[in-house]
């Protein structure tokens, strides 16, 4: 995977304005599903141009909280909003470029007819989507393979044909709902290296993932849910003390 | 302005929709086999039928026939569009087209009426080239032209389009096989009781009742109300293929299924939209 100069320019703002906005702001938000609450009055805010990490044991409740952003579901109370545009309307899903977990891919189509439709429903033009994603193809390594059926493909090439839907329309925010499932380690290191890219171009990422040793190497800042309750939320440096490491921290949090 | 560039991403989705479902297998051998059955028909037209003694002539065995295959490829295309409504949403959240489609700018009504626009067309398109096949038979090999079944198509699309809506519906709110289950038996059972009503006007059946009953019931009951609020898909047909006869009938008969079935696709439709804004994505 290059990620040079191959990368659609993000965010043309200076890096004062980035750092000083806010990208997504949670408050007070509560999900409750029938007798589970999912999400326990939550309130955070990530800025734009942050690298930040939701993390959290299995049902602590970080996919709710991703599909909330997304619309996908309605928040019990509580509001969320994108660039300040409440993530109920479609005009925040704009910035947005979103990987969920395990993504999938109908099988009938190639890599590149997905990549396409996808842009296509951006609403770009059929030639400059086609540039677009030749872009695209380029940025996540699979040149020689996106006329391929989805069929044919390895749960890592999924993966990274949805990262690259992802990466169209040059969205502002990312969110990546564990990037890395079913990537080799080669596969992992070159997603951190393409995140890195990305978050030096200004772009805001929203990583949902258990790898903490690479949470650790790329997020600035990293907030720590268990049970639907937001444990902590800061910068990676303030909130991992010495002698301690991100693991260590979760670990004692989660757990005590 | 504004409306136009709402209908984008909407076209688009019925145009991914419509490719997809053309692209299954199943689709193509299906859509090949009514083709060939329509085919085979051709064999009725020719021959010599006689009805009490009397060779009936060609023009009336045609204009039968058609009549016939015209019923039967509409009844026909209604199921087929019940099986390829009832897995739509099923396949798209399977395959994260759902997850997919909606993280982008597109809001849930675009999508869903994209997914009808394109189920419908596509099954639409289906029975109309059924029918085209049945007016270039007769047109072709015995010079008798019969518009009529084209007109008559695009009425029964009206059929389709209630099936669509309501099997996507339907399957929202139960397992796909027991929303195709439920759907066919409210089209069966409106085929049936408009059959029983069609039977009890004739004199033969009229006398009957009134030698045992001694004096036709004319009092309005409840499942003469349920009857005339059930979803008129015969109804429609038979308007449609009226048409094929020049027997056009004016008035509130005529005018009453198309009605009832429209009715029918507005207020499940409003139902499918209302269900569908607060259905969880996964």
């Amino acid at each position: 995977m290059h990620v040079g100069n191959l990368l659609p320019a993000v965010g043309a703002f200076s890096h004062d304005q980035k750092r000083a906005s806010v990208m997504i702001e949670l408050k007070n938000v509560t999900k409750r599903y029938e007798l589970l609450t999912a999400v326990d009055d939550v309130s955070f805010t990530v800025k734009q141009g942050e690298c930040f990490a939701l993390l959290g044991p299995n049902g602590a409740g970080k996919t709710t909280i991703v599909k909330m952003l997304l619309d996908f579901t309605r928040p019990s109370s509580g509001s969320l909003s994108v660039s300040g545009i409440p993530s109920t309307r479609a005009e925040c899903r704009h910035s947005i470029g979103y990987l969920a977990e395990n993504h999938r891919i109908p099988p009938s189509l190639t890599g590149w007819h997905y990549l396409l439709r996808c842009a296509e429903l951006l609403d770009m033009k059929r030639s400059d989507a086609a540039d677009h994603c030749r872009r695209i193809v380029e940025l996540i390594g699979m040149q020689g393979r996106e006329h391929t059926t989805v069929a044919t493909y390895s749960k890592g090439m999924v993966q990274r044909f949805g990262l690259g839907a992802a990466l169209l329309g040059d969205p502002k925010l990312l969110i990546l709902d564990e990037p890395t499932s079913g990537l080799d380690p080669i596969g992992i290191r070159e997603i951190r290296l393409l995140l890195e890219t990305l978050k030096g171009q200004g772009m805001t990422v929203f990583l949902n993932s258990h790898l903490l040793s690479e949470v650790e190497k790329i997020c600035d800042t990293a907030a720590i849910v268990n049970r639907g309750r937001l444990l902590v939320k800061d910068t990676i440096s303030a909130i991992v003390t010495d002698g301690e490491t991100l693991e260590d921290l979760f670990v004692r949090l989660v757990k005590g | 302005m504004d409306t136009s560039k709402k209908m984008v991403p909407l076209l688009r989705i019925a145009k991914f929709t419509f490719i997809d479902e053309v692209r299954q297998r199943s689709f193509v051998a299906l859509f090949v086999a009514c083709v060939m059955g329509v085919l085979l028909i051709r064999g009725c037209y020719h021959g010599n039928y006689q009805v009490n003694g009397q060779t009936v002539d060609v023009e009336t065995i045609v204009r039968t026939v058609s009549k016939a295959t015209f019923h039967m490829i509409a009844f026909g295309v209604m199921v087929i569009a019940a099986l390829l409504s009832m897995r739509i949403f099923r396949r798209d959240r399977a395959e994260g087209t759902l997850s997919s489609v909606l993280s982008k700018p597109i809001e849930r009504w675009q999508y869903v009426m994209g997914k009808i626009i394109g189920v419908w067309g596509l099954s639409a398109l289906f029975m109309i080239i059924l029918h085209s096949l049945v007016f270039l038979l007769t047109a072709i090999s015995l010079k008798i032209f019969m518009p009529e079944v084209l007109v008559g198509s695009l009425l029964c699309s009206i059929n389709l389009l209630f099936v669509v809506i309501a099997l996507l519906l339907f399957s929202l709110l139960m397992p796909d096989i027991v929303a195709f289950l439920c759907i066919t038996a409210v089209g069966i059972s409106g085929f049936i009781a408009d059959g029983i009503a069609a039977a009890s006007k004739s004199q033969f059946v009229q006398a009957m009742v009134q030698q045992s009953a001694g004096q036709p019931q004319a009092e309005v009951t409840w499942w003469k109300i349920v009857y005339v609020l059930w979803p008129k898909l015969l109804g429609v047909q038979q308007v449609a293929s009226s048409l094929m006869e020049g027997e056009v009938s004016h008035g509130l008969a005529a005018v009453y299924p198309l009605v009832n079935v429209l009715l029918y696709c507005l207020i499940l439709g409003a139902l499918l939209f209302k269900r569908f804004a607060t259905e969880d994505i996964t």
